[in-house]
């Protein structure tokens, strides 16, 4: 099919931005990459009479050092994520997520900002930006507020963000000194059915002292799996290897994942159980 | 011009650099735009239609309904005229065009389409084939109207008062015998997907209609002809005013073959009389054709040593809501579920039957890849219980040339164990891969008719008129080279002419791996025509014998005495102007008769995979491929090479990831977001194709056709290392991640 009618604004800055938002309210999208919304357009599952592309505002795009947390821009795109010396020093597990995402297309266009807002249950990076205890910057007309990665996205393209809001930066702390972390994803068709997240800090006697793992494209949202974290603190690697699976399994048989196209409930259960232990396995391993 | 550069295919330049046009960059003075409404319900009755609303948004010049065509002979099919030309009170599946929208442009009429609305009472449907052979299945088409040698030879064999609109049978020696003697008897079921031929470029025609000029299509038609006897059969214009022009083609596979939707096109210029494009969009075209899925039965008698004594085959395939060209396909899967093997005793059973689905359609080696997934997967299955090598299972049973796969059709034309030795030697073995093998012969059906013109101008430039489809298989720059080396001219002189009904002659159509064949040898005939005509004049110009003159680059050589083509031509004409034409004609009696029988040649393949599975996953990674194929003579290597590829991936697609999927009558991943087509990614990180030229094929120098075979063999060779690698054996395609991982562990639970 082809897209509908629709006029495209392209504010320089921030006010310009949020007067346009104001103005058109529900007949107005935030563009940003296009990799999904343009998509759905064409599809026309959506229609919006007026889009408004972040493009031709300056910095939102930059990736910089802001102390604890390396600052990504929402208009970032995968790709140059994946390429960033900030990244790839300090969140080579992000670094390495970024480079896999979809396809070359889509990570040279798609942004993360516009890959979190559009909360399509089949990406990669809300689940890993969970498990690295990532915080989203969202601004509006009237100021700006964080929201917890772990509580942005509510389900199936559902999010936190309010209207008159837009996504500026995603906020990821450095990782402290014996954190590690990694991702793992299986998927056909260049998108993820089952994604997971594994970040594990170990203490200067070897014992893990903090650990997250999280669950992506599976259900609605990502989901954590919490008692399996708590269940490792304490442990060094060897008894986490040992432990884990056991630990993980209540949990990931509670999961709710329905029969779709992506396969079926207990397929994708057991696909986010192998990509878990996969990722944790990556993350409980000494950095070389 | 250099060797090397002449050597690049003239089409591969001008796609890579944009020039390349194809239909949908044709703009006409005038031309307006459609676009198709089309039905959201499986099997209804149209009760109304209300487009009112539609007709007063900007651009809209026209809505077209049935009612609009009433007047015509609108019912048009191949084998059974079965299919309107547009819905006329009833639609049969979801994604029949209802409605005609057009507009100034596309996207006015594309806007109109949500204002037109259509009252429907849904009618009971069915969407699975042995749905649709229970006795109390709805039925699709109440009459079915057969049409004898209308295009295709012969004529199809329905049951009446049945769904089923193909019922073929063949049998020859004494089955019932055979398998009461043998030592064991293999009966398996094969299920093979319904799949899409995702040609990048969508189906799109440019229809221009006058009374004075009759119609000009420009088309995306893999037959030309076809396109113009079905217009003269609904519209009684007269086949030389009925013009069509095929540009450069995005892919075909037999999606464009026969005819699909320039009788619509044509019908709405017709109609309007004036110029209009019909374009469809990617999931348009998956709404208009696909391959037919089948489950293959089979039952093979087979002796200790391992030796094949019977078989018996029965194929049913899901048709669609109309024939197209279903019946032939079905005829071909059965005899491609031979198998290039000596078996005296045959019984051959295959249906085909309607459903509320697309129209099932030709698509690359019509039902061999389903034939052939069943044969060779129980070949495996019959080594695995006999303890043999499935190498050593073939060996024993291959044929050797001259040897017949079926006594009615011509003997085996090639050395199967050549090919299968090749592979295998090539194959690499390396641990933790599992190896899997597999083999295929089918026979073309093959229309020995077609004919090409050869022009020679003064300056020595040659132009090759042929209507030949240049769909990417590069049959351009095989038939520039053809007559080239028959004028004994460089290849840079030579341009082949857009395909085009006006100026060319008839040819029977691309597809079937035909055309190096025949139109090679027509455009060779043309060429060597036009060099007896330029032998002629130099003669009577020079005042020699024949004999004494022969073609050189540039011109002629008479008593080793260079002559410009300009030299010849302003001296026997008189004036500095003038060329000679030649013509070539290939006919059902070309050398004697040769090209009658049928197969004019066996088109066989042979392949081997090494595969890696992830067990956690399921997921199957190819990682070395090898493909064979037994072509005579190599005319452009980079092409044929290309050829062998195209098909091994393409077939890589039903063996892993697709398949088109019904719910409740409609299709749920017909669009490229949701059908999974293989990626760069996922294929063979070494692939390897061997082609054998022993000169012994019936085509230029002794060619034969390719290009279906490679897809034949992929998923038998890829089941098979699985099976042998892994102890799963899966009977269904496509073997996806979820089924492979299904498959492990039930083996692994002992189930």
């Amino acid at each position: 099919m082809l897209l509908r009618r629709f006029d495209l604004h392209k504010p320089e800055t921030l006010p310009a931005l949020f007067d346009l938002l104001d103005r058109h309210g529900e007949e107005a999208s935030v563009l940003a990459g296009g990799t999904e919304l343009l998509i759905a357009l064409k599809a026309r599952v959506l229609h919006y009479p007026h889009l408004i592309s972040l493009k031709a505002i300056a910095g939102l795009a930059d990736i910089v050092d802001a102390g604890d947390c390396i600052s990504i821009g929402a208009l970032a795109t995968h790709d140059a994520i994946a390429r960033h010396p900030l990244v790839c020093r300090y969140l080579p597990g992000y670094a390495a997520l970024s480079d896999n995402i979809a396809n070359i297309r889509v990570r040279c266009a798609g942004t993360l900002g516009g890959n979190l807002c559009f909360a399509e249950p089949h990406a990669d990076p809300p689940a890993m930006l969970a498990a690295l205890g990532a915080r989203l910057r969202l601004q509006s007309a009237t100021g700006s507020r964080e929201c917890a990665m772990a509580d942005f996205i509510h389900g199936d393209f559902e999010t936190d963000r309010q209207p008159g809001e837009i996504l500026t930066a995603i906020l990821v702390p450095k990782p402290v000194s014996g954190h590690r972390a990694a991702y793992r994803c299986y998927g056909a068709s260049h998108r993820p059915v089952a994604g997971g997240a594994a970040a594990i800090t170990m203490d200067e006697a070897g014992k893990c002292s903090a650990a997250a793992f999280w669950i992506g494209a599976v259900c609605g949202r990502p989901v954590a799996l919490e008692q399996a974290a708590l269940g490792v603190i304490g442990m060094d690697r060897a008894e986490i290897a040992q432990a884990l699976p056991a630990l993980i399994a209540p949990e990931i048989e509670a999961l709710e994942a329905s029969d779709d196209n992506h396969g079926a409930g207990d397929y994708k259960r057991h696909l986010a159980q192998t990509m878990l232990l996969r990722a944790a396995q990556a993350a409980n391993t000494v950095a070389a | 011009m250099t060797q090397p550069a002449a050597q690049i295919r003239r089409d591969s330049a001008e796609k890579v650099t944009g020039e390349a046009r194809f239909v949908t960059d044709i703009a006409l003075p005038g031309m307006l735009h459609a676009r198709l409404l089309r039905s959201t319900m499986p099997h209804a009755r149209i009760t109304g239609i209300d487009a009112a609303a539609a007709l007063d948004m900007p651009g809209v010049v026209a809505v077209l309904t049935g009612a609009d065509f009433a007047g015509l002979k609108h019912e048009w099919g191949l084998f059974l005229r079965d299919r309107p030309l547009i819905a006329i009170d009833r639609v049969r599946y979801v994604g029949e065009p209802v409605a005609v929208v057009v507009a100034e442009d596309e996207y006015s009429a594309e806007e109109a389409l949500d204002a037109i609305v259509v009252d429907y009472d849904p009618l009971p449907h069915v969407t699975d084939a042995e749905a649709a052979l229970a006795p109390d299945a709805p039925l699709v088409h109440e009459t079915m109207e057969t049409l004898k040698d209308f295009y295709f030879k012969g004529e199809a064999k329905p049951l009446p008062g049945t769904n089923i609109f193909q019922n073929y049978r063949y049998e020859c020696g004494d089955v019932d015998a055979a398998f009461a003697a043998a030592d064991h008897v293999f009966e398996d079921a094969y299920d093979f997907p319904m799949v899409f031929h995702y040609a990048m470029e969508p189906h799109c025609v440019v229809a221009e209609y006058s009374v004075r000029e009759g119609f000009t299509l420009h088309s995306c038609a893999q037959s030309p002809s076809a396109v113009q006897k079905v217009l003269h059969a609904i519209f009684g214009t007269p086949l030389s005013k009925i013009r069509v022009i095929v540009p450069y083609v995005g892919g075909g596979f037999g999606g464009k073959a026969s005819v699909k939707l320039d009788p619509l096109a044509a019908g709405i210029a017709w109609k309007l009389q004036r110029p209009v494009r019909l374009c469809l969009s990617v999931a348009e075209s998956m709404l208009t054709c696909r391959r037919l899925n089948a489950r293959v039965h089979l039952r093979s008698a087979v002796a200790k040593d391992g030796t094949l004594l019977a078989k018996a085959v029965r194929v049913v395939m899901n048709g669609g809501a109309y024939a197209d060209t279903g019946p032939a396909v079905a005829i071909k899967a059965a005899n491609r579920a031979i198998g290039p093997y000596r078996i005296p005793n045959l019984r051959l059973e295959a249906q085909a039957v309607y459903t509320n689905t697309v129209p099932g359609a030709a698509f690359r080696s019509i039902g061999g890849p389903q034939a052939v997934w069943a044969t060779e997967s129980q070949m495996d299955t019959i080594a695995e219980a006999l303890e043999l090598d499935p190498l050593e299972l073939r060996r024993r049973n291959l044929l050797r040339r001259g040897e017949t796969v079926r006594p009615d059709l011509r003997s085996i034309d090639v050395e199967m164990a050549e090919a299968l030795g090749e592979v295998s030697k090539a194959l690499p073995h390396r641990p933790g891969e599992a190896r899997g093998f597999a083999v295929a012969a089918s026979d073309p059906g093959i229309m020995p008719i077609g004919s090409a013109m050869v022009r020679l101008g003064i300056d020595g430039s040659i132009t090759v008129m042929a209507n030949s489809v240049e769909i990417g298989q590069g049959v351009r720059a095989v038939l520039a080279k053809l007559a080239a080396e028959a004028l004994n001219q460089p290849i840079a002189a030579v341009d082949v002419a857009e395909t085009d009904t006006l100026t060319a002659p008839f040819d029977w159509g691309t597809g079937a791996s035909r055309s190096t064949v025949i139109m090679g040898c027509a455009v060779q005939e043309a060429a060597a025509d036009a060099g007896r005509k330029l032998l002629a004049m130099a003669a009577t110009t020079y005042e020699v014998p024949e004999s004494e003159c022969r073609l050189v680059e540039g011109g002629v050589l008479v008593r080793n005495q260079h002559h410009t083509f300009r030299d010849l031509f302003h001296r026997y004409f008189g004036i500095d102007s003038g060329d000679v034409s030649g013509i070539g004609s290939i006919t059902p009696q070309y050398r004697n008769g040769a090209f009658l029988q049928a197969p004019l040649f066996w088109e066989t393949a042979a392949a081997g995979c090494s595969i890696s599975v992830d067990e956690d996953t399921g997921e199957i990674l190819v990682k070395d491929y090898v493909s064979a194929a037994d072509v005579g003579r190599v005319i452009n290597r980079l092409a044929a090479e290309g050829q062998d590829e195209g098909a091994a991936m393409q077939g890589l697609g039903h063996s892993l990831f697709e398949e088109l999927l019904y719910e409740d009558g409609q299709p749920v991943n017909a669009s490229m977001i949701d059908y999974h087509v293989p990626l760069i990614d996922e294929s063979p990180a070494h692939f390897e194709t061997i082609l054998i030229e022993n000169g012994d094929g019936p085509g230029p120098g002794g060619a034969r056709g390719m290009g279906e075979g490679a897809i034949l063999p992929v998923a038998p060779a890829i089941a098979n290392a699985l099976a042998a690698g892994h102890g799963v054996r899966i009977k269904h395609l496509p073997l996806t991640p979820e089924k492979v991982w299904r498959s492990l562990r039930a083996a692994k639970a002992g189930l």
